[in-house]
C-alpha cells in the first residue's frame, strides 16, 4: 500500500486474531507476563474477571498486524489505545481500521482503531500514525 | 436539522479524535449531520474556538459538558460562567440533584446519558437507590451502547415519561454520528439548542 492509493475514509481490511488459550500462552512466555489472570479461567474469574483475558499488549500487538496487512512495509510512527472492557481469552475478535486523515508532506496516514469481542462490543479504541513509502 | 449531542475530542482524557478530522470525515462519508457538540469529560471547554471549522465545512459545532454524578454520567447543555460555578465539574461523585437544580436554575439542560448502561446509567442507579426528581430528558440512543442497552433505555424513558435524544458519544474520528438527535426547528447556537430541547421539539436517531 502506497500513500498515493489510501483515500480519506478507507477501511482497512478486517482480520480476526487467534485469542486461543493456547495462543496466549505462547504470547504472555515471550513477553515474560506469564500471570494466570493471562492463562487460567478459574483464576481470573476468583479476580472478578470474566475469564482469562487477554493482554492488553497482545490486543496492541494485533492492531499493529493488521496495519502491517494492510500496509507491508509501513512504519507505524504511533500507536495510541484506550482499553474500554475486557477481551476474553478463547472468545473470538475482531480488528478493524479506517483512515482518518493524510498528511501529504510527510507521507503520514492517521488511521483509527477497534476491536470488538465476541458480542460485538468494543473493547479497545485507539488511533496509530503510520508513514506509508510513495 | 440533525446534530450529534454527544462527542469527545482530544480534550477529553479518552478522547483520541481531533475536532477538525470529525469535520472531514463527515462531509467525506456525506454523514447526515447538520453539525455537533463536544461534550468533554468532567469540564468546560469556553477557550477553543471552530468557527473557521463551521465556516469551513458548514457544520454547526457547540460546546457543552459530561459530567459525573452519584446517579451515572449527565450532559450539561447551555453551561455559563454562573453554572461552571455551581458545581464542581471535574469531580466524579456530584449529587445529580446539584446538578438538574443548578443547570434549571442557569438556564441549561442536564440530562443523563447512555441511562441504561451498568454501573454510569441512570436506571442501574434507579434500581439499586429508587428514582429521583427532576429529569425529563435522557439520551435513549448513544452510539457506544452494548447490545440491549439502548432498548433498555428507551423502555425505561417511556415508562418514567422522559423525552429522548441521541449522541454517538463518538471517542474516535469514525463513530460520529452513529446516533443523533433531530430537531423541528434550525438550531444555530447553543440558546436555539437549549430552548429545542427544554421545548421537546426534537427526536432521537440511530444510524448504526
Amino acid at each position: 500500500m502506497r500513500f498515493s492509493e489510501v483515500e480519506l475514509g478507507d477501511d482497512l481490511p478486517e482480520t480476526h486474531p487467534d485469542i486461543s488459550m493456547d495462543k496466549v500462552r505462547l504470547f504472555v512466555k515471550a513477553a515474560y507476563m506469564d500471570f494466570p489472570r493471562f492463562t487460567d479461567h478459574e483464576f481470573a474469574k476468583s479476580e472478578g474477571l470474566p475469564g482469562a483475558i487477554v493482554p492488553g499488549v497482545m490486543s496492541q500487538g494485533f492492531l499493529a498486524a493488521m496495519i502491517h496487512q494492510w500496509a507491508p512495509g509501513a512504519k507505524i510512527r504511533k500507536l495510541d489505545t484506550v482499553f474500554r472492557t475486557t477481551m476474553v481469552v478463547d472468545t473470538s475478535a475482531t480488528c478493524r481500521g479506517a483512515v482518518t486523515d493524510l498528511d501529504e508532506d510527510n507521507r503520514l496516514v492517521e488511521v483509527d482503531l477497534t476491536m470488538l469481542n465476541h458480542e460485538g462490543v468494543t473493547s479497545v479504541i485507539g488511533t496509530a500514525t503510520v508513514e506509508l513509502a510513495d | 436539522m440533525i446534530l450529534d449531542l454527544h462527542t469527545h475530542s482530544v480534550r477529553s482524557d479518552d478522547g483520541r479524535a481531533k475536532v477538525d478530522n470529525y469535520c472531514q470525515w463527515i462531509r467525506k462519508k456525506e454523514l447526515p449531520l447538520d453539525g455537533f457538540v463536544l461534550t468533554e469529560h468532567r469540564q468546560y471547554d469556553d477557550t477553543s474556538d471552530y468557527r473557521d471549522l463551521e465556516d469551513q465545512y458548514g457544520l454547526l459545532i457547540l460546546k457543552a459538558s459530561e459530567v459525573e454524578t452519584d446517579y451515572g454520567h449527565v450532559l450539561v447543555f447551555g453551561v455559563n460562567e454562573e453554572l461552571t460555578h455551581a458545581f464542581d465539574f471535574a469531580r466524579v461523585d456530584n449529587h445529580i440533584g446539584d446538578v438538574l437544580a443548578a443547570a434549571r436554575r442557569c438556564g441549561a439542560v442536564a440530562a443523563p446519558c447512555h441511562p441504561g448502561r451498568p454501573n454510569v446509567g441512570l436506571f442501574a442507579h434507579f434500581e439499586r437507590k429508587g428514582p429521583i426528581d427532576g429529569v425529563d430528558l435522557v439520551e435513549i440512543y448513544n452510539g457506544g451502547s452494548r447490545p440491549g442497552e439502548d432498548e433498555m433505555s428507551e423502555a425505561e424513558a417511556d415508562r418514567f415519561g422522559y423525552r429522548g435524544f441521541g449522541g454517538s458519544d463518538s471517542h474516535i474520528v469514525s463513530r460520529i454520528g452513529y446516533a443523533a438527535t433531530e430537531f423541528d426547528d434550525p438550531i444555530r447556537s447553543i440558546d436555539d439548542l437549549v430552548s429545542a430541547l427544554q421545548a421537546g421539539r426534537c427526536r432521537a436517531r440511530t444510524f448504526r
